[in-house]
């Protein structure tokens, strides 16, 4: 995978490449904005980390003209400015995904992953299979080996969320952001109370758990159970 | 006077004076002019009439009754101002005392050259008789001219008074606008420096100055309060970021003068991972009610169905308040929307729901509940806990309140802040009560007609 970092700032932009490299993935780096913007145009990307503030070109003039110029290519953007209006103005300019500085680097490895590879699944799908679990997203209804399982409105959409992920990191953010819509943390942790009584009416009567936690970065849903 | 045409309340007053005296200029004019035109006008109708009288003397008894009605009107009314002249054929005067050659037919304006009494304007009329004679009556112009000089020297007067009234309205007038908005200058001049507590005097008459007067103190009111909400967090910053940055800095030196073994260095090294993530969850909540609080969210605002939200949370929190030991339960009338931003009535409830669990012990009783009081939504969240003691109660939605008993528990002390600052940014308040037993926190909204 061919990533992008267009990030002025040395020491984030060097700790993000190497980790991205560690993962085997092509990284390259632009330290301002006329470098990104013309990067970005030239070379083919599979995603794009897109600092806010950049140097010469400010980020989220980047992302426009990348988008006035067809670019359809992920963007995530990355930024210092954790406010409610800034968050609205670059998904407003085009970015896929939004990430508030400072991050922990799996967080931010879940989400390009997400964004890299786009589940082939659209979202006219009415169907998810993943091993012996199906869920039909039209009569509501989860199946494992084929015996129906009754979920709650929230649980049935974590699973949804980890099946369209399927062996992809889905992380505690993700989850609020994508299935309550708040982007802050909470005290009380729902998305794992909500997940372990998912896990219990999932794995009832069978030996192997489909769901894995990552401690400390998300939840994965293997794609056999 | 440069000084003055610098000031605008002069250059008003002097522009509207001027406007004034240069009406009362052209009034002056225009009435002239008409009652000159009128007094000539009335002139000729009255030569006419004469001559029209002595034609008939003519017609009567020919140029014998005509001559010697001529010079009897001039012997009986001397005074009336009309002078007579019959001319022969030959150009002689026959009668009359106009000393003037033979004129031509038609009404004119003859320049008399009198040796007493230097040159003299006459209005006269010269009408043909039969045989080549003329008759001419004529008028003293004198009259009209006098009239028309005493109305010219009127409106002179006028003019002139109205141009001195205006200079001394005008510098009366500004001087005045210039002192009342001397004292709203000297107020801005007071405050410049930094004293932030002078205010413009209002007086009691409610003009529009005392209106302006009114909305800039307004104005100060406000830009005082948020510098000194400024100033306050900025000293609570200070202060209570010392203590992690603190207890940060001494994890990371102890793990450094520690044995130099990954075994024995990575707790302390998680510890301080888990602080700076502390530092950053508190950076961040300041900065959300500092923009909360600058009220610049109000752009974004929509339609929020509280009741829906509400019901949502309930949901969403009962597994976890349930792991915790506790029940929460809803009691939630539907259909109740406010005009705000979704994310932030759901955050400042979820800080009450989090409050609700962390400070109480295990077997609380929590409850959600929407309804109305009057015209506001009641967001309200109870507990069945400690509570907190009605003096303490104010104290609570303080920036960094942490009251003795909850020293021990993890937070920042700025939810409740953020909860209240949310209500305020939605034009509601922030209410705590006794639950008997327990606590009962409610966020009023101003309610939208569904």
């Amino acid at each position: 995978m061919r990533v992008l970092i267009a990030e002025d700032d040395a020491e984030t932009a060097g700790f993000v490449e190497h980790a991205l490299g560690e993962l085997g993935h092509v990284v390259w780096r632009a330290a301002n904005g006329e470098d990104a913007l013309h990067l970005g145009l030239a070379e083919s990307f599979d995603v794009i980390v897109l600092d806010r503030l950049l140097p010469l070109v400010d980020g989220l003039e980047v992302l426009k003209r990348w988008r006035a110029a067809g670019l359809g290519t992920p963007v995530l953007l990355l930024t210092a400015l954790g406010g409610i209006a800034d968050r609205v103005a670059g998904l407003e300019a085009g970015a896929d995904d939004y990430l508030v500085k400072p991050f922990a680097f799996a967080e931010l490895a879940a989400r390009l992953t997400a964004l890299m590879r786009r589940p082939p699944i659209n979202d006219a799908t009415t169907r998810l299979e993943v091993g012996t679990i199906s869920l039909d997203l039209l009569k509501r209804e989860v199946r494992r080996d084929g015996r129906e399982i009754y979920l709650q409105p929230r649980e049935f959409a974590l699973l949804e969320q980890l099946m369209r992920h399927v062996g992809k990191v889905v992380t505690r953010t993700m989850f609020l952001e994508s299935i309550w819509g708040f982007h802050f943390d909470p005290q009380t942790n729902i998305v794992e109370s909500h997940l372990s009584r998912l896990r219990s009416k999932l794995n009832e009567g069978f030996a192997s758990d489909p769901i894995e936690t990552l401690r400390g970065v998300g939840y994965r849903m293997r794609a056999h159970d | 006077m440069t000084r003055i045409w610098a000031s605008a309340a002069y250059r008003v007053a002097f522009t509207y004076s001027a406007a004034f005296a240069l009406a009362i200029l052209l009034l002056g004019l225009a009435v002239y002019y008409a009652a000159d035109a009128d007094f000539r006008n009335q002139q000729d109708v009255g030569i006419a009439e004469e001559s029209a009288g002595l034609f008939r003397e003519y017609g009567e008894g020919g140029m014998p009754d005509l001559t010697s009605a001529v010079t009897e009107r001039e012997t009986m009314n001397p005074a009336d101002g009309y002078h007579y002249a019959v001319f022969d054929a030959a150009g002689h005067r026959v009668a009359g005392s106009l000393p003037i050659p033979r004129p031509n037919v038609g009404a004119r304006d003859i320049q008399l050259t009198d040796a007493k009494e230097g040159p003299e304007a006459v209005r006269a009329l010269v009408s043909a008789l039969p045989k080549g004679a003329r008759l001419v009556v004529s008028i003293d112009s004198e009259a009209v001219e006098r009239i028309d000089e005493t109305i010219l020297s009127l409106f002179g007067a006028a003019f002139v008074s109205v141009i001195a009234l205006g200079i001394v309205g005008a510098l009366l007038l500004g001087g005045y606008l210039r002192q009342r908005l001397a004292r709203i200058s000297g107020t801005a001049q007071a405050i410049m420096p930094g004293d932030l507590a002078g205010r413009i005097p209002v007086s009691a008459r409610g003009d529009e100055f005392d209106q302006l007067a009114i909305a800039l103190n307004a104005m100060l009111d406000r830009i005082e309060q948020l510098l000194e909400n400024l100033r306050q967090v900025s000293s609570d910053v200070a202060h209570d970021l010392r203590t992690p940055l603190a207890r940060l800095r001494n994890q990371i030196e102890s793990a450094l003068d520690g044995p130099g073994d990954p075994q024995s260095q990575r707790p302390a090294l998680k510890r301080a991972l888990a602080q700076s993530d502390d530092l950053l969850a508190l950076f961040s909540a300041i900065l959300r009610i500092s923009e909360v609080e600058s009220g610049a969210l109000k752009r974004h605002f929509a339609r929020v169905d509280v009741s829906e939200l509400a019901g949502d949370l309930a949901d969403s929190y009962m597994p976890a308040v349930l792991d915790g030991s506790r029940t929460l339960t809803a009691s939630i009338m539907p259909g109740l929307v406010v005009q705000g931003d979704r994310e932030l009535i759901a955050q400042a409830a979820i800080n009450l729901l989090d409050n609700a669990q962390r400070h109480t012990p295990e077997g609380t009783a929590i409850a959600i509940e929407v309804t109305t009081i009057g015209k506001d939504i009641a967001l309200a969240v109870t507990d069945t806990g400690p509570g907190v003691a009605a003096a303490d109660r104010p104290l609570i939605t303080r920036r960094f309140a942490r009251l003795e008993a909850s020293r021990t528990t993890p937070g920042h002390g700025l939810g409740l802040n953020l909860v209240a600052a949310i209500a305020a940014a939605h034009g509601g308040t922030l209410a705590i009560e006794d639950n008997h037993p327990g606590l009962r926190v409610t966020l009023l909204l101003p309610k939208l007609p569904a």
